[in-house]
């Protein structure tokens, strides 16, 4: 279950009146075409505040697009895209503040190589944020002590391994207090010695409550951590349950043949 | 045809002379190159397909044509016009220096164009994205992420492109400037010794070029220090450029002094 929500109020206009809370990303009908290349045919997707969401496929289903879409670093052609209530329009619009609101984590971690970690981790909250440098030291320090890495601060990117490349990268994107994080396939880069050390930090962030919305093929990170799988395929939602029965009793034969190919 | 020693010493402070009005041009021609360069790109790059129209047409003209073409064009073809004549211009453009600094800005700042330009396209678009994900405004990402990483790519080439039009100074003779190589010449005039005047403005050119090239090792060392100067170097022996720095013949002079081995067995940085 998910924590409680303060009840709706009527607005003055008495205009709007939600019936339930609002949730932390809602797409309806998505659309987003590459060319002549149809890469999401209206995809609908609500993922509720605190909510946990794996979201798997073979490639090129469009899981990436899907999730580089909610905050704008694709543009969308067709349906519409909510983050905690702000719209963002096909044009662009609310886009800034949907990044305000939403963290993310990329495959290939895309630190910055000329800043050390510290930095690294800074950067946002200063410019962004517009805090002082104290200010953005401390809460960077505490970040990266969060990801365990805070012995690691004055080195640059380049001098770390990809497993902590990735827990900065983490702890740059929890430095703007984010209320919703994204993953690209955080551990695909990885050598495998180094996914563990990803997904723990990964766990304790969902155990702490964060709403997360995460393509991987860590089947065990599903089925510990995820509320919802969802398998893409084609541009559209084939399929989507709770972890245990969505390994254990899938149903379409598609996901059925995807998961027969993973265990491979 | 021998070197006259009394004489190299007799004409050093003119030479010295020549030599700071070469250094005076090319520090003051890199200032207008870098701004005028810096505008011109981002004019060159402009999603607006007629100011991208405008910059290609400035690169090409400029790269183009001969910095001596130029040098004249600014100072004899300008004030034919009677804009430049007759107003407050005209105290600029009645100095040679002016005209030369710019003539050569002009000619060099378009090659800055194009190293820049290079530099932002080899820019990846990881760490961009990664920046505007992080709700960061578009001109912070230029300037703090993009422009930062593209200078470096860009530095090689540029320290290039420094080091030629410092040589190809010696166009500003063409406007009456004595410089380093007008000096020499003069001295030559003077006591038909060509050898000596122009062996000595010979080796002041390259003290200059190489305490520039010094000066530019420095600043790629400080730059690059995010890179390979203590990560563990995993390069065959054979491709290892050696760590830049104080260098004169391709070895870091530490080193040859010391006698210490080629590079130090590679520290793990777990």
């Amino acid at each position: 279950m998910g924590p409680a929500f303060p009840t709706p109020t009527p607005t003055p206009q008495g205009a709007v009146t939600r019936l339930r809370p609002r949730a932390a990303i809602e797409l309806r009908h998505l659309r987003k075409r590459y060319g002549e290349q149809e890469v999401l045919r209206g995809v609908t997707l609500t993922v509720e505040r605190g909510e946990k969401i794996v979201l798997c496929g073979p490639s090129g289903s469009g899981k990436s697009t899907l999730i580089r879409c909610i905050n704008g670093l694709e543009q969308h052609d067709g349906g519409t895209i909510a983050v905690n209530g702000v719209t963002l329009d096909a044009d662009g619009r609310g886009v800034q503040d949907v990044r305000r609101e939403v963290g993310m984590v990329f495959q290939h971690f895309n630190l910055f190589p000329h800043m050390t970690v510290l930095e690294n981790c800074a950067f946002a909250p200063r410019h962004a944020l517009g805090l002082s440098a104290a200010a953005t030291a401390e809460r960077a320090m505490h970040h990266l002590a969060r990801v365990r890495i805070a012995d690691q601060a004055d080195k640059y990117p380049a001098q770390l391994s990809g497993g902590q490349q990735q827990r900065v990268a983490i702890a740059r994107a929890l430095c703007m207090d984010p209320r919703i994080m994204l993953f690209d396939e955080p551990t695909s880069a990885l050598d495998p010695e180094m996914v563990a050390e990803v997904l723990q930090v990964m766990e304790e962030l969902a155990a702490q409550g964060m709403t997360m919305l995460c393509v991987t093929h860590e089947m065990g990170f599903a089925r510990h951590v995820a509320d919802r799988c969802v398998f893409l395929d084609g541009g559209e939602i084939v399929e989507q349950a709770g972890a245990e029965r969505f390994f254990a009793a899938p149903e379409s034969e598609r996901l059925k043949r995807f998961l027969k190919q993973m265990l491979h | 045809m021998t070197f006259d020693f009394a004489l190299a010493w007799t004409s050093l402070p003119a030479l010295l002379d020549g030599a700071w009005m070469t250094v005076l041009i090319t520090a003051s021609v890199m200032a207008v190159g870098a701004g005028l360069g810096f505008c011109m790109c981002l004019v060159r790059m402009s999603r607006n397909r007629a100011l991208a129209a405008i910059g290609a047409a400035y690169v090409a003209v400029f790269r183009g044509a001969p910095s001596i073409v130029l040098l004249y064009l600014v100072y004899a073809g300008l004030p034919q016009i009677s804009i430049v004549r007759d107003t407050p211009l005209w105290i600029l453009f009645a100095s040679p220096l002016f005209c030369a600094i710019l003539g050569l800005g002009l000619n060099h700042s378009a090659y800055v164009v194009e190293i820049l330009r290079g530099g932002l396209s080899a820019v990846p678009a990881g760490p961009v994205e990664a920046a505007l994900a992080l709700g960061l405004p578009p001109r912070i990402v230029f300037l703090k992420v993009r422009l930062p990483m593209a200078v470096r790519y860009g530095l090689k080439a540029y320290q290039n492109e420094v080091l030629i039009f410092l040589k190809s100074t010696v166009a500003v003779g063409a406007v009456t400037i004595a410089d380093l190589t007008g000096a020499a010449n003069e001295i030559f005039s003077m006591t038909y010794d060509p050898f000596t005047p122009l062996l000595t403005a010979g080796a002041m050119y390259w003290l200059l070029t190489n305490g520039l090239r010094l000066g530019f090792e420095a600043l790629d060392h400080r730059l690059n220090r995010h890179l390979a100067s203590n990560a563990p170097d995993r390069r065959p022996t054979t491709v290892r450029r050696p760590r830049p720095g104080l260098s004169l013949f391709g070895q870091p002079l530490v080193r040859r002094l010391r006698r210490l081995p080629a590079k130090p067995a590679a520290r793990e940085t777990q």
